[in-house]
């Protein structure tokens, strides 16, 4: 028994060895379909790429995406492209709905990356970093430097004066709202300072929390994440960065904060937010809306696509540019997420192949459909311009306005100790001393940046001049 | 002959040697190596020495996250342990549909602890959970508690855990319960013994090994527990349900937050050394006290 047991590990470790060693013929015979350079390039080398001749030498390419809104859209443009391009090139996609970035990093390790990624701004700088990107320069066109020209950002698809990627679309933001409890509580139009915000939760909750309604809600349960979607376009639009970074100093400045902070508190203490706000993600709030249940958020253009199928709104909606501080207009609200699509990664072998492609994908044709299907708000000036308006109820809202601008990124720095989001959700769920959590902010946010700049990280450049006003219309005019 | 009898043994633990190797002792070292630097998962690793170490020491929300995970254990352990062996007695006897029970009671260990804490995030939520809903309903509440709130939030996770923990041991000391000979009950019973002095001088001494490995795995699993608790309240709010583990994977698996977000690989990998060796310094004293519990018993 003992020994056919032996005998049989032996096998199995026989087998594994063996297998082990034949890796690279599999590989290569997987990667016939191109997604493996190196491989392929043996293959031709040893006369063996006999798929490629007998398919008349199809140059084969690999997108992979994370994108999931837009899966049937990109398959049918990519089959398409595969039917009617004249250069003999077979693009497969392949969405890859979780851990994007750790497959992406896995493939770059074992020399079996795809030839188009699709970074985004969390990736974007790893992917930077860790040299995956294809420069774009040498393969731009005049026409696409102008077409693309006023989404060109450093730190977002710009570093060290190189395109490393172009935008197709992003988000707006915008407060929401429900008409019908608006109506409700006697409110003609949706609040434009803060003091109006925290007057109109109140109406609302007074009306409606019998049934169960109130005036406000956030998704407190990621409380950073919370402030990126409503703090953010308030501070924008009142002429201030919405990550706590003063853009003229060069350093991060939290007291704007202080007065947005002071209005979502006193609504808590108000009782106009919805109860249990503090352990409420984005996608339950959205479902409370949905139900009626809440009088307001701010949140990204997303919310049209999510109401008419994620979950379908019983209620009539609407949303407007979110209120400021004072009341006043004094910047633009940030178009998030947008400065990046797709990109050729540094080890595909048919870069230029690739970029052919890409340059389908970034034609004005497939940019405008993208936009009018409604799956996400054109980040292209010139194609936000001239789109129809998408066939999605809720939309008219979040379209791009003259209120609607690129800021700069902030830089990204490690703080020790809590983060802006939870010191000022703690503030609003047991109050203190605001001034002193500011204070407390501002220096160890500002000890992160030193340090980050010191390490040579990153580099920031004060820019005295900078003034919030001047953005309004840069992404289009009205 | 010799030779081969000499070989075979090596010859079994070489797979799980090489798993170990590959999956157990290389991250270990990886994890090592980047805690004395500052690594943010790409460009260059900067040596710090022990800079994560002194930041580690005065990091609030660690030290924070150590004092959550003791409550959050001792609470689970507390509860759960004598509940389930309670009920292991119980369902050792021969009642009818005790099979069924077994089963019932069992089936939290095998559900999804995503699923689990997603019902219970219905059950608890303050706008609509249907507990509050419930409480309401009986006249025993008149407003909503916020049971995911900062007040109640540890409370509710502790729950979520016993009642998905409780199967499990109640198997373990089914399985003790079962190799106690059933003639040590008859022999007190002739002593005239009631059941409950069966319990505390019979069974509860014979099941001492057995309690003693369950305890043990209890401490682990709970020390190092934090997937409900990501699930339901991701350590909030404001950090009251925050344990070490937790702490440790928002370390090195920052959640996007529609900004850009750095990875802490060198320093999480420090707070993941501290919290192990936390661990494993309960878990001794844990293992000591027991074996000097066993000679004085």
């Amino acid at each position: 028994m003992k020994r056919s047991m032996a005998v049989l590990w032996l096998s199995a470790l026989l087998i594994f060895v063996l297998s082990a060693c034949s890796s690279d013929k599999s590989n290569e015979q997987k990667n016939e379909s191109g997604s493996s350079p190196v491989s392929s390039e043996k293959q031709k080398e040893n006369g063996q790429d006999k798929s490629a001749a007998s398919s008349g030498k199809k140059t084969k390419l690999t997108y992979w995406t994370f994108d999931r809104h837009d899966v049937e859209f990109i398959q049918e443009t990519v089959d398409r492209y595969n039917a009617t391009n004249q250069d003999n090139i077979q693009v497969e996609v392949k969405s890859m709905a979780e851990n994007y970035a750790q497959s992406v990093d896995i493939a770059f390790a074992s020399e079996q990356s795809p030839d188009i990624l699709r970074p985004n701004q969390d990736t974007m700088i790893p992917f930077m970093k860790k040299n995956y990107l294809e420069p774009l320069d040498p393969y731009l066109t005049d026409e696409m430097k102008q077409k693309f020209g006023p989404t060109f950002q450093d730190q977002v698809n710009r570093f060290d004066g190189k395109i490393y990627s172009l935008p197709n679309f992003g988000y707006t933001l915008r407060l929401v709202y429900n008409q019908e409890l608006f109506e409700k509580a006697g409110i003609e139009k949706p609040p434009t300072s803060l003091a109006e915000l925290v007057a109109d939760a109140k109406k609302i909750t007074d009306v409606g929390k019998a049934n169960g309604q109130y005036g406000f809600a956030l998704n407190f349960k990621s409380p950073k994440s919370a402030l990126d979607r409503s703090a953010r376009e308030i501070l924008q639009l009142s002429g201030y960065d919405g990550f706590g970074f003063d853009e003229r100093m060069g350093k991060f400045d939290f007291t704007p904060y202080k007065a947005v902070i002071e209005a979502f508190k006193q609504m808590k203490d108000d009782g106009s937010m919805l109860p249990g706000v503090e352990s409420l993600d984005i996608d339950p709030l959205r479902a409370q809306f949905a139900e009626g249940k809440i009088g307001m958020y701010l949140s990204y253009s997303a919310e049209p696509g999510v109401y008419s199928s994620q979950f379908p709104a019983k209620i009539k909606w609407a949303a407007a540019l979110a209120p400021t501080i004072t009341g006043e207009i004094k910047g633009a609200s940030g178009f998030a997420n947008s400065g990046q699509w797709l990109a050729i990664s540094s080890q595909s072998k048919h870069k230029d192949e690739a970029w052919k492609f890409l340059s389908y994908m970034y034609s004005d044709e497939t940019l405008q459909a993208y936009h009018e299907k409604g799956l996400g708000l054109s980040a292209v000036p010139a194609i936000a311009a001239k789109a129809k308006s998408p066939e999605l109820n809720g939309v008219e809202g979040f379209l791009i306005s003259k209120y609607d601008a690129l800021w700069p990124l902030p830089p990204a720095v490690t703080v020790e100790g809590l983060n802006y989001g939870d010191a000022f959700l703690k503030y609003i769920l047991s109050g203190g001393n605001l001034d002193e959590i500011v204070n407390d902010l501002n220096n160890r946010y500002n000890s992160a940046l030193e340090k980050a700049i010191a390490s040579g990280e990153v580099k920031v450049t004060p820019d005295p001049d900078f003034d919030p006003m001047k953005l309004q219309g840069t992404m289009l005019a009205k | 002959m010799g030779k081969r009898k000499f070989l075979e043994p090596y010859a079994f633990a070489f797979p799980s040697f090489i798993l170990t190797m590959v999956l157990g002792i290389y991250p270990i070292l990886w994890a090592i190596h980047y805690m004395f630097y500052d690594y943010k998962g790409y460009g260059e690793k900067l040596f710090v020495g022990l800079a994560n170490f002194g930041r580690l020491w005065r990091d609030d929300l660690f030290w924070n996250a150590v004092g959550n995970t003791l409550i959050y254990a001792g609470g689970k352990i507390a509860i759960t342990i004598p509940l389930s062996l309670v009920l292991a007695v119980i369902l050792n006897r021969k009642i009818p549909g005790r099979n069924l029970l077994r089963a019932i009671y069992f089936m939290p260990t095998v559900i999804s602890t995503a699923v689990i804490s997603v019902v219970f995030f219905i059950i608890f939520n303050s706008y609509n959970g249907l507990l509050n809903q419930f409480l309401q309903k009986f006249g025993l509440l008149s407003g909503s508690v916020e049971w995911l709130g900062p007040k109640y939030a540890m409370l509710t996770v502790i729950i979520v855990a016993i009642w998905g923990a409780i199967g499990n041991y109640m198997l373990l000391f089914l399985a003790g319960l079962q190799s106690i000979p059933e003639d040590l009950y008859e022999s007190a019973s002739i002593d005239g013994a009631n059941a409950a002095q069966k319990f505390w001088y019979v069974t509860v001494p014979l099941l001492g090994p057995v309690m003693q490995m369950i305890i043990l795995l209890a401490i682990t699993v709970s020390l190092k527990g934090y997937e409900s608790i990501m699930v339901l309240t991701e350590g909030g709010p404001i950090g009251k349900t925050d344990v070490m583990f937790l702490y440790v994977y928002k370390l090195l698996f920052p959640v996007s937050t529609g900004s850009v977000f750095i990875q802490e690989i060198g320093y999480g990998s420090a707070v993941g050394f501290a919290t192990a060796i936390i661990v494993g310094l309960i878990t001794c004293f844990y293992f000591v006290i027991s074996r000097r519990m066993n000679k004085i018993y």
